[in-house]
């Protein structure tokens, strides 16, 4: 090949590459390894982490361990999917148009609103991206100009995204508290009036479920985006937030589709009403035809993006999480209504079986006694959390919670406990046989 | 056509479900789900054919050429895949100990160091799950570094007008008013506009090298002086990464930050979309702003390694909510350890193959020469190109009302994947052409000839492909006027 350009060696090729930006010494890496070793060292290395499948793991807080049935990783990875770049060309690319297409409509019947893009990077960047989104359809008419309210029951890990997401913007975050059971201060939302966007999560950070925020839409009013952050699974037995009057839903897809993952590749969703679709950001698919009349699917509403925009796009977004998204279809797909329905009866009932059983050992207290919750839930303990995870973990090989004084300091003595569908009644036993003896170890 | 919502016979879901441990819980009664989600009924069987049907009507790199310019479409390995599915990967939580994740943050830490050593930078993060992302998160440490040492009055970003779109987008999200510079007439920097825009204003300069024409920019150190002695910063766009490592690197080239795109360079599969993964590496100066966590090593009791997660000092916090596209470094592990002090060979063969291929098409026989309506000019008028290049389709559209667009649509039907068209911007019915290292010389030759051949075709036949697709070219304007964005079900 070299011959066929007139060259000698590979060193022609590189020649203009000035003398002096030249590296002056070979790459200080590894020998090169075969196949056969790499994947030995592979598993050696991963052999050594501790998977959430191989215990009673009741850590959640944001990333949740669902069953993915065996069908969807083995479709997913069919090579005209897995190797496929942004369908660019329609024409050759109609298979994962269709899929993404069915995809919106999955998560439009979901959260009840009638748009939903291909994907975000994680429920944060979902979430961030939401509030610039309505920062940018209503500034223009509020009268609290570039303001918008957030939760404070949102992952803290969340909330730093949301700081680094508006900034640019100028935006200013302000922050919204609530009562002694957990739920939002309805009173204290209204201030929000007048501003570009309030943020919320159903279920919140503590897995509380809260019905107030049905009537939040009616206290901010029209001119300020209602953004509501979900758990996905939930929605098979709690109202989606269009019907009480969510302007954006956002959350993490990733209970459907695929494992935890250490948090990524996983993939944020996105829905929201007319008003919003010339500013979110994402792709998003189109129905369409073809030069003989042919139902077709193409990317659409591109000259929102930055590859037409440039600097005047709605977000830098290019690569998303396409291959997580269609995972994820896959699997709502193989759910259906009724398999989405048991699904969230199997989180909730293994939430409140896990509830009760600690509530019943004396020396726990609940957080927020009154609370409904889904997935997750608080409990109060007489010494630190981080002290009875420690125990559990060594002693009986149970991954049990988040000790909440990561998120909010102040917190030592409270756990954050996630039950999904993936808990059985052995675990919950054991979990409870294990803070039993722990208690015990300090009377 | 199989319409995924016409299936309606299942009851129940399509895979055996367990029942709920309990049914004794409460949803409040206001917030109870009134109507279900109408979610189509189906079994496993209708399932597994309705998206293997759909898989034949996609075009991956498994199923043709892919010479999608600035892509860096190569061979994924299978052998990542079959990793990031063990359950020590697929099923770690992010907020695990660091006892349960010690396999996982050995294979971060090598990853920064390998990333750190091929891009000549001194700190590395793994968090940035996409190129794009990747900008905004240098951006965001080069404005906090700015904010911190009093010079918060650098609001200006320069980019040339060759740059990817991420580049204005991603500085602009971060506040930034972005200066667009024009390139010279040869598709290179222009060093005597960055003079000119140059000031105590400018943050940073973001730069492609080589550049999005495929040429590496013979000044850029001298461009880097520039913009250092006027106290601004020089951000490296890693998406040509894959033409240079182990020959030069961005530190030597004078950058301070630095984004990789592990889908393209470390081959983690794209997916139709995404996952992607863009890891920053920053020179020393701005480690302390990098996000928050980074993997530190150190040794245990008994003396074995230790991994341990910590907070960059001033760090501008999380820009994603967990560690990042922690399955697309682990695949992007096992790529690079393919090849490991070797990784300057798969440049060499990038290289090679593109100006090959370039070779073969600009070159033509003189017996295929004569049938062809016009021949493309070159994008950029050079010798060498790196691991990419343009070409300018005016000369057929003038000759024959052939775009490039037809041309693209054309080589469809021939079971090639489209190059990249009209960008970069600069160069007029563009189409840019990038084959990676894992074409064979046999493939490159045959795409060649397909492609001149096309040169030669009646052009009506070029301008109404494809012709032999599963839908024939797909009106785009309908869609954007109709916006039909989910399925109507039963409105329809």
């Amino acid at each position: 090949m070299l011959a066929a350009m007139g060259m000698t060696s590979m060193d022609d090729l590189f020649s203009d590459i000035p003398e002096h930006v030249r590296r002056d010494a070979p790459l200080d890496l590894p020998e090169p390894q075969s196949e056969e070793e790499i994947l030995r060292e592979a598993r050696m290395l991963l052999d050594m982490n501790i998977p959430v499948d191989s215990r009673p793991s009741f850590l959640g807080a944001g990333l949740y361990s669902n069953y993915v049935p065996t069908m969807v990783p083995m479709l997913a990875t069919r090579g005209e999917f897995l190797t496929a770049y942004t369908p660019y060309q329609p024409e050759v690319s109609q298979g994962m148009l269709q899929a993404m297409w069915e995809f919106q409509t999955m998560v439009s019947e979901l959260v009840g609103l009638p748009v939903s893009n291909v994907s975000m990077y994680d429920a944060s960047t979902s979430a961030a991206e939401a509030l610039t989104c309505a920062v940018r359809i209503h500034d223009r008419k509020a009268s609290q100009k570039s303001t918008i309210y957030v939760s404070e029951l949102i992952p803290p890990h969340r909330m730093s995204v949301i700081h680094n997401y508006t900034q640019g913007a100028e935006i200013v975050v302000k922050t919204i508290p609530h009562d002694a059971d957990g739920m939002l201060d309805l009173s204290v939302a209204a201030a929000a009036e007048g501003a570009c966007a309030v943020y919320v999560e159903q279920p919140n950070a503590l897995g509380l479920l809260d019905e107030g925020l049905c009537d939040l839409k009616s206290i901010v009013g029209e001119n300020t985006a209602l953004i509501v952050g979900v758990q996905p699974v939930s929605l098979g037995l709690v109202s989606p937030p269009g019907d009480y009057g969510a302007d954006i839903v956002v959350g993490e897809g990733q209970p459907f589709g695929i494992g935890p993952t250490a948090g990524g590749p996983i993939y944020g969703l996105f829905a929201c009403s007319q008003a919003y679709i010339r500013q979110m950001p994402g792709r998003i698919v189109g129905q369409s035809m073809d030069s003989e009349g042919e139902r077709a699917f193409t990317l659409t509403l591109s000259t929102r993006e930055q590859h037409i925009r440039r600097h005047k796009a709605t977000s830098n977004i290019c690569s998303n999480e396409t291959l997580i998204a269609l995972m994820g279809a896959m699997h709502m797909a193989l759910l259906g209504p009724e398999g989405l329905e048991t699904l969230a009866r199997r989180n909730a009932g293994a939430c409140a079986a896990t509830k009760a059983a600690l509530l019943d050992i004396d020396g726990v207290e609940a957080v927020h006694p009154n609370g409904t919750h889904f997935n997750e839930f608080a409990i109060r303990l007489p010494r630190p959390s981080a002290d009875l995870l420690t125990f559990l973990d060594d002693e009986y090989d149970i991954t049990g919670g988040l000790d909440l004084s990561q998120w909010w300091p102040g917190r030592e003595n409270e756990l954050l406990v996630c039950a999904t569908d993936q808990i059985a009644a052995e675990d919950i036993e054991d979990l409870v046989e294990g803070v039993q003896d722990w208690l015990e170890g300090y009377e | 056509m199989s319409d995924l919502f016409a299936f309606n016979g299942a009851k129940g879901a399509g895979y055996a479900q367990p029942a709920p441990l309990s049914d004794d819980f409460t949803i409040p009664s206001a917030l109870q789900r009134s109507a279900a989600a109408r979610w189509p009924r189906a079994s496993e069987p209708e399932i597994v054919r309705h998206y293997t049907w759909l898989s034949t009507r996609s075009h991956g790199i498994d199923s043709g050429f892919y010479p999608l310019g600035s892509c860096t479409m190569k061979h994924n390995p299978r052998v990542n895949e079959r990793i990031v599915q063990m359950s020590g990967m697929n099923d770690l939580h992010a907020l695990a100990p660091v006892s349960h994740l010690q396999g996982l943050m050995a294979i971060f830490h090598e990853m920064q160091e390998m990333l750190e050593h091929c891009a000549g930078m001194d700190k590395v993060t793994l968090q940035p799950v996409a190129g794009a992302h990747g900008e905004f998160t240098a951006m965001r440490c080069i404005q906090e570094y700015h904010r911190d040492i009093g010079q918060d009055n650098r609001d200006k970003v320069i980019v040339p007008d060759s740059a990817h779109g991420t580049n204005p987008a991603s500085a602009a999200m971060c506040g930034y008013q972005i200066i667009e510079i024009p390139s010279l007439e040869n598709g290179r920097l222009d060093l005597d506009a960055l003079r000119a825009v140059v000031g105590e204003d400018t943050a940073a300069m973001m730069v492609t090298n080589p550049s999005t024409l495929g040429i590496f920019e013979p000044e850029i150190a001298e461009a880097a002086e520039i913009v250092h002695a006027a106290g601004g910063q020089m951000y490296y766009d890693g998406a040509n990464f894959n033409a240079i490592l182990g020959k030069t690197n961005p530190g030597l080239m004078g950058f301070d930050a630095v984004h990789y795109n592990l889908h393209k360079t470390f081959s983690q599969p794209h997916g139709g979309g995404g996952p992607g993964a863009g890891p920053i590496g920053v020179k020393s100066h701005l480690a302390d702003y990098l996000p928050a966590p980074l993997v530190v090593a150190s040794v245990d009791g008994e003396g074995e390694p230790w991994f341990d997660w910590y907070n960059p000092s001033k760090s501008i916090g999380k820009v994603q909510q967990w560690h990042g596209n922690s399955g697309a470094t682990v695949r992007a592990w096992a790529f690079y350890r393919r090849y490991g002090r070797e990784l300057e060979k798969m440049s060499e063969h990038a290289v090679l193959n593109a100006n090959y291929l370039r070779h073969r098409i600009m070159n033509p026989s003189d017996d295929v020469r004569a049938g062809i309506h016009a021949m493309p000019i070159d994008g950029a008028p050079t010798d060498i190109v790196k691991h990419e290049f343009t070409l300018n389709m005016s000369p057929i559209k003038d000759a024959t009302g052939v775009t490039g667009k037809d041309v693209a649509k054309r080589l469809l039907d021939y079971g090639y994947m489209a190059p990249t068209l009209y960008f970069p911007m600069i160069v007029p019915e563009c189409l840019m052409l990038e084959p990676t290292e894992t074409e064979s010389k046999e493939a490159i030759d045959q795409f060649a000839d397909d492609f001149l051949q096309i040169l030669a075709e009646d052009p009506e036949l070029v301008k109404t492909a494809p012709h032999d697709t599963p839908v024939k070219r797909v009106d785009e304007v309908w869609a954007a006027r109709n916006l039909i964005l989910r399925h109507p079900l039963d409105e329809e």
